[in-house]
């Protein structure tokens, strides 16, 4: 049930935007389809609302058979990322308006129509713009008005592209409390695009990793970012440094290195320390910065030259006492991760067990 | 006091651009007009009321505004039509189309009246299956509307064209998930917002018709009474040395045009700030 995708394709000329993808959403999930800009997330989302036509496949919403019916008939509520609130029309009108339009043996009154509306003005808690215009309000207010005129139209399923895309940062981290609430509150089955991996570890029930067309992994959040099911996604979920060719040596355990490797590991996971331990890394600090509750520090490996980045909390960086530039430090990289880079959708070849282990 | 009028933007320069605007604005229209208002105030208040006044002058103001009005109004449709054609759709000869629509800008308009006159007379292509049929085109007021829409085509076209261009199909594609049929499409997402670029047009369109000389008198017959537009009025006063009758109609036929174009104007102005594009 829900939103469930099968084989489907859709091409732009030569161009495959959207490879045959099959795919599940059970009702009331909130799902985030999350990917690089060209992955092919918005062509899918668009697909499902029917504002594109597909070329091969099926589309089943809650067990009927959508692929044929027009954007009209499938009723789902649509938000854009730059709200496309008529202009011409103020907040009430943008919110009835998909009421108004519907044949007259189904048009509610005039009165059931206010109602409807003060309802969902009440819910994104914008009840006093009813009488403004679009251009009166602010960028988080016209969505949260996009919002209410897509819910007006009571949809199966919501389709959010990039909704947070075009606000600025505090606005964005409020809207995502939001609509997770108003979610709560109404349990529709919702799908959201959206390229900020932050965003969707925080809000989604389920995320959709999707690259080139394709789905690379899906599964709830803590799953997609502990256990990635490959390079690709390992490296567009949350910071990571790259290690390639020597850098790996002494990580590979018995598998003989061919050069097609590649090795990553976030800057939380590398320990930092003042004394050779083990198969520690010499390296020299290059930059200190300290954002909010963690410190970011820039090293260079002075074996190899290359540059990397370790985070780590304000607590453990006063453990480490003051790091000033110049400083030589001994990074531990035992968290290593590594895959087979020949292609990137292979399995990691080498798993830090004791690393699941802490996180599971 | 001024300096608290303007808004100070990032160029500079606005002295100098102001000035000039309104040197040129001066040399241009504004002491012409003044020269108009000037030549017209050597009448007598009764003269000049007298020659306002005159049947034949009235009737030729009227004749003036409506034809005018509606050869805009054809416009209003048939260019909206156009550059809905032009925007939306691909074909063949679509460049060249498009350039047929600004023919008018570019020919006497003389030659055009002589061409309309030629093909809408009763034993012309056009006018001849019109005549059949007991309508007559040129020498009519008929025949002052279609040069009058013809001379006014590319105002409303040029006009509405970049707008549709402009204008973003994510309102359609929101208003069709919401469940809007292409009728409830057109008329509550497109029209609305190509509407003030429409009224722009018919305003230039209208105006230009008003002032409509050269491609008129041709096909009109210029019949006293029933046919005879008041810029032909005007030359006639000239042609007769009446300077401040000529002039005196002139007046009262620019303040009609001012008005108007200033109350379509203001109009404009209050949807636009209503709406204040995003």
């Amino acid at each position: 049930m829900g939103i469930s995708l099968k084989e489907v394709t859709k091409e732009f000329g030569t161009f495959r935007a959207v490879d045959n993808i099959t795919l599940d959403i059970p009702t009331g999930d909130f799902t985030a389809l999350l990917g690089p800009s060209g992955s092919g997330k918005t062509t899918l989302l668009r697909l499902i609302a029917g504002l594109e036509k597909i070329d091969a496949g099926t589309i089943l919403l809650n067990g009927s058979d959508f692929s044929a019916k027009t954007v009209r008939e499938r009723k789902v509520g649509f938000v854009f990322q730059h709200y496309a609130l008529f202009k011409h029309m103020n907040i009430f009108d943008n919110i009835a308006f998909g009421l108004k339009v519907r044949p007259r043996k189904q048009r509610p009154s005039k009165k059931e129509i206010t109602e409807k509306v003060m309802e969902l003005l009440k819910l994104v808690q914008l009840e006093h713009t009813a009488s403004r215009y679009p251009s009166q309000l602010s960028g988080g207010q016209r969505q949260r008005i996009a919002l209410a005129r897509a819910l007006a139209i009571e949809p199966e399923v919501l389709l959010l592209d990039e909704p947070f895309g075009a606000l600025d940062a505090k606005v964005r981290q409020e809207l995502r409390h939001w609509l997770r609430e108003i979610h709560q509150k109404l349990n529709i089955t919702t799908l959201f695009v959206t390229h900020d991996q932050e965003e969707a570890l925080e809000m989604a029930d389920t995320i959709v990793v999707m690259n080139h067309g394709r789905v690379e992994q899906i599964g709830p959040p803590e799953e997609v970012y502990q256990n990635p099911a490959n390079a690709f996604v390992y490296s567009f979920l949350g910071r990571v440094n790259e290690l390639r060719g020597a850098a790996l040596r002494g990580y590979l355990g018995n598998t003989i290195p061919n050069g097609d490797e590649v090795g990553y590991i976030r800057p939380h996971e590398i320990g930092l320390n003042r004394t050779l331990k083990g198969s520690s890394v010499p390296a020299e600090v290059s930059h200190v910065t300290k954002v909010g509750s963690t410190v970011r520090i820039d090293l260079k490996r002075l074996d190899l030259g290359h540059i990397f980045e370790a985070e780590m909390s304000t607590e453990k960086y006063r453990e480490l006492g003051p790091v000033q530039k110049g400083d030589i430090l001994y990074a531990d990289l035992n968290h290593i991760v590594i895959f087979n880079g020949k292609n990137n959708t292979t399995q990691p070849v080498l798993e830090n067990k004791t690393l699941r282990a802490a996180y599971l | 006091m001024l300096k608290k009028l303007i808004r100070h933007r990032a160029l500079p320069g606005f002295g100098l651009s102001m000035g000039y605007t309104v040197v040129y604005l001066s040399l241009i229209i504004l002491i012409p007009l003044a020269v108009l208002f000037l030549k017209a105030s050597t009448l007598s208040f009764t003269e000049f009321w007298r020659t306002v006044t005159d049947e034949r002058v009235v009737a030729s103001y009227k004749l003036t505004l409506w034809t005018s009005f509606f050869a805009a109004f054809i416009n209003l449709v048939f260019g909206t039509l156009i550059a809905w054609v032009l925007v939306l759709y691909d074909f063949w000869g679509k460049r060249l189309a498009d350039a047929i629509v600004d023919l008018p800008f570019a020919l006497p308009t003389a030659i055009a009246g002589i061409a309309l006159t030629t093909i809408y007379a009763p034993n012309g292509w056009i006018g001849k299956y019109f005549a059949a049929m007991g309508i007559k085109i040129a020498y009519t007021p008929l025949g002052i509307m279609i040069a009058l829409t013809f001379i006014g085509l590319p105002f409303v076209v040029r006009s509405v064209q970049p707008v549709l261009q402009d204008l973003d199909t994510r309102y359609e594609e929101a208003a069709a998930t919401l469940g809007a049929n292409s009728m409830q499409i057109f008329f509550k997402i497109i029209f609305p917002a190509i509407f003030p670029a429409m009224m722009t047009g018919f305003a230039l369109a209208f105006a230009r018709a008003l002032g409509e000389y050269g491609s008129v008198v041709f096909i009109s017959g210029n019949m006293p009474m029933k046919t005879e537009i008041i810029p032909l009025l005007i030359i006639t006063k000239l042609e007769q040395f009446n300077y401040g009758g000529a002039a005196a109609i002139a007046v009262v036929m620019l303040l009609f045009s001012f008005i108007l174009l200033f109350l379509i104007n203001v109009w404009q102005w209050k949807t636009a700030k209503k709406q204040q594009m995003i």
